[in-house]
């Protein structure tokens, strides 16, 4: 254990004096993260209090429209304009004719209309109008998620105004009436209060949705008929309330994908320099040592580990600070996920190593299979995009694994059990790689 | 301390080591003399058990060496042929790590790194990346590196290629130094005269056979001359060659003369030859035969060749 731990020693006396291989294992991919988040509109939806710029025009006198509006304000990614500045430098509040030159003139790229018919009958939801400069696909889609957002968690009461407003039409005031009267009786005696005030707050548009969204509701709470539809309505927005970011599962791979990328890649090359080290002799001072092949052989391996693990958490800590990706909700099963990667990982690059003849022949043809995997595996794009075929050839690569045990910690927040098949997989990989590159290496000569 | 019981190495088709036995008494410092490609690394990779033979045995101190055992190698001290070190690091981080190896720890470690930067002269730049060293600070260092845990028996491949004049004598004073206070060593090399100044004894190999093996004058005892006369080749001496064929050797290398007079033959029946020719004296001279005249003899080549 001890010479283990004197080699590692080493190998990280060595790498930090590496200059050129700590820029290309934490410099570069960070650089590269941010600059794809970019691309896939990450950035914006959390650059801050500027935000992105959104013109807001309310035409509606609904209360809860000027609540929309404070509450578009109050969020962080938006930086809200309601008003115009006229060339003598008065202030007036924006119209809606003023948008669309505003937009051509680049002035901002997304605009909010609440018309005075924000809620109508024949429509179950809102009427909003969004104006946008379509020059960002994806980063319209930021927006109009974020604006679903804000509205879910912050104006629920729209909502239910709608609900409201659209069973009228087809009830008819009397018999809306005895609705709203048999779920307020049917939610009193769920959750105790007084059914007449319950009733009137729905009347109101006013689910309760509110609390909701700030704490979970409590399965199985409810028992009767009327309480189990209200825990079925409850249950869906509940999952659209309080539900994942919509940014996360792409800032997810996004990070992941290229941090394994990465990582593939410069543990292929320390592999290679498993082979400079024999060259240069320094292989036979070691094992002139009482030093084993197999001493020498695990002490990379763990090396391996060490290095994909302190590779990961700092663009996973990187990626939380840049895009917001979760990494300290689920920081203990994150570790694990990582060890298992960058176990999978090294495996690979001592197998390459293991069955090239020279660190030139090792490099290229890590260089190629890195490529190939990262594009197959999702570390670029959603493994979705990909024709069928190519979704089963992903399965094949360490990549799309690790993409999937990021995925399953960090957005879909599964349990240690739950990551035990990825986790499985990507350990059946690394033993197996493992044990032919092991075989290998005892054959091959490299110790010759 | 040391035996070579019938080795053979072999590399594919090509035997590098062929039934070569040896035996080294402690206290010796034995020299393995022979040209690129005669199997000297190899023979010293056998005896650090980096490799195992194809035939026979090793053993050190009556104990059989094995590539597995590596409690073996304990008393073993390797320089291997190439600089084995660390480039990114210092020689206090490389001597750190190497004496690690051997289980050295703490202020022991510490006093025997001070020890060894002292004995190769590299203490003021104990802190400096060694590849920033000159070819020779390196070799001095590679040399450090396989002292620091005091072995019995120190196998030296070529430790001064590529070495200064000065680095050089530096690192024979100090080898010297190490075999009086009692440190066997194994020491190659293609240089005749390393082997004629620092081995107690020397063993030829060539093709991966030992030729001939015994102190310097059991070897050079082995020519059937003792007295070799060197001119160059040209117009003035062509008429010798076929007058002196009769008195005794003529070799011709690179466009010298080697004239070995046979054995009993008076040199002064050489100089009355050349001057009945009108020859000066002061174109020939004679000296002692090296071993490079019995390398020559022996394999009908120069070492160098
Ligand atoms: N790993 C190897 N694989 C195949 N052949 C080898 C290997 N190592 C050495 N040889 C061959 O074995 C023979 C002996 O090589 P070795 O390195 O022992 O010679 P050497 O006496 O140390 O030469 P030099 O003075 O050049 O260092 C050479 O012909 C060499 O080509
Ligand atoms: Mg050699």
């Amino acid at each position: 254990m001890r010479i283990i731990l004197t080699l590692l020693g080493k190998d990280f006396a060595n790498l930090r004096r590496n200059r050129s291989a700590l820029v290309l294992s934490f410099m570069v991919p960070m650089v590269i993260i941010y600059v794809v988040g970019l691309v896939f509109g990450l950035g914006r939806s959390d650059s801050g209090p500027s935000g992105i710029p959104l013109a807001v025009v309310n035409q509606s006198d609904n209360p809860a429209a000027q609540k929309l509006v404070a509450a578009l304000q109050a969020e962080k990614s938006f930086h809200v304009i309601t008003e115009f500045v006229n060339p003598d430098r008065t202030i007036r509040p924006l119209t809606e004719t003023d948008l669309r030159p505003l937009i051509r003139d680049r002035r901002f790229s997304y605009a909010l209309v609440i018309p005075p018919d924000v809620l109508s009958e024949t429509q179950l939801g809102l009427h909003l109008k969004i104006l946008s400069d379509p020059r960002n696909d994806i980063e319209s889609q930021t927006v109009n998620g974020l604006l679903q957002k804000t509205i879910f968690t912050h104006v629920p009461d729209l909502l239910g105004q709608s609900l409201q407003a659209r069973a009228k039409k087809f009830l008819g005031n009397p018999k809306l009436s005895e609705f709203n009267g048999s779920i307020a009786t049917a939610v009193a005696k769920a959750f105790g209060g007084d059914p007449a005030k319950i009733k009137a707050d729905i009347e109101q548009g006013n689910f309760g949705l509110e609390e909701l969204a700030a704490s979970p509701a409590k399965p199985g709470a409810a028992s009767s008929t009327g309480g189990d539809i209200l825990s079925k309505l409850v249950k869906i927005d509940t999952e659209q309330v309080v539900g994942k970011d919509v940014k996360s599962p792409t800032a997810t791979r996004i990070v992941g994908g290229y941090a394994v990328m990465f990582l593939l890649f410069a543990l292929s090359n320390s592999s290679a320099a498993f082979f400079s080290e024999k060259n240069s002799g320094v292989f036979q001072r070691v094992l002139s040592a009482p030093v084993s092949r197999a001493q020498l052989l695990w002490s990379r391996f763990f090396y391996g580990i060490l290095f994909g693990l302190i590779q990961l958490l700092a663009l996973f800590f990187a990626g939380h600070l840049l895009y917001g990706v979760d990494v300290f909700g689920h920081f203990g099963n994150l570790l694990v996920v990582c060890a298992c990667v960058a176990a999978a990982c090294t495996s690979f690059g001592m197998l390459l190593s293991a069955l090239t003849r020279s660190p030139e022949a090792a490099a290229s043809l890590a260089t190629l299979l890195v490529i190939t995997m990262s594009a197959c595996g999702g570390a670029w794009f959603p493994v979705s995009f990909m024709p069928e075929f190519m979704q089963h050839i992903a399965r094949f690569t360490i990549v799309y694994w690790a993409i999937d045990g990021f995925g399953g910690v960090l957005w879909a927040g599964n349990s240690f059990g739950q990551m035990l098949p990825t986790l499985g997989i990507l350990l059946s990989i690394t033993a197996v790689a493992m044990t032919i590159a092991v075989w290998r290496f005892n054959r091959s000569r490299i110790f010759d | 301390m040391l035996t070579l019981d019938h080795i053979t190495k072999r590399y594919g088709s090509l035997t590098a080591l062929d039934d070569v036995s040896l035996n080294i008494a402690p206290g010796e410092f034995f020299g393995l003399l022979g040209p690129n490609g005669a199997g000297k690394s190899t023979l010293m990779s056998l005896i650090a058990s980096l490799r195992a033979p194809d035939a026979g045995g090793i053993t050190l101190d009556g104990i059989a060496l094995s590539t597995a055992d590596a409690a073996g190698r304990l008393t073993l001290g390797l320089v291997p042929q190439h600089i084995a070190l660390y480039l990114e690091l210092n020689p206090e981080q490389n001597l750190g790590i190497f004496g690690q190896l051997y289980g050295l720890r703490g202020a022991d470690l510490r006093a025997r790194i001070d020890e060894a930067l002292d004995a190769v002269q590299l203490n003021d730049r104990r802190r400096d990346q060694v590849k920033t060293f000159s070819g020779g600070m390196q070799r001095r260092l590679n040399l450090a590196a396989a002292l620091l845990h005091r072995p019995k028996l120190l196998l030296c491949d070529e430790p001064t290629v590529g070495v200064d004049p000065q680095s050089r004598n530096a690192i024979f004073e100090y080898l010297e130094r190490l075999n009086r206070e009692g440190l066997t060593i194994i020491y190659s090399t293609h240089y005749m005269e390393e082997a004629t100044r620092l081995c107690s004894r020397i063993g030829i190999i060539d093709h991966g056979k030992i030729l001939a093996l015994g102190t310097l004058d059991e070897l050079l005892t082995q020519l059937p001359f003792e007295e070799e006369i060197r001119f160059s080749a040209n117009a003035a001496t062509a008429t010798l060659a076929p007058a002196l064929a009769v008195q005794g050797e003529l070799t011709t290398h690179d466009g010298i003369h080697r004239f070995r007079p046979r054995a009993g033959a008076k040199l002064s029946e050489f100089y009355s030859l050349t001057e009945s020719r009108g020859l000066p004296a002061r174109l020939f001279t004679s000296q002692r035969p090296t071993l490079e005249a019995l390398f020559l003899h022996l394999t009908g080549r120069t070492i160098r060749e």
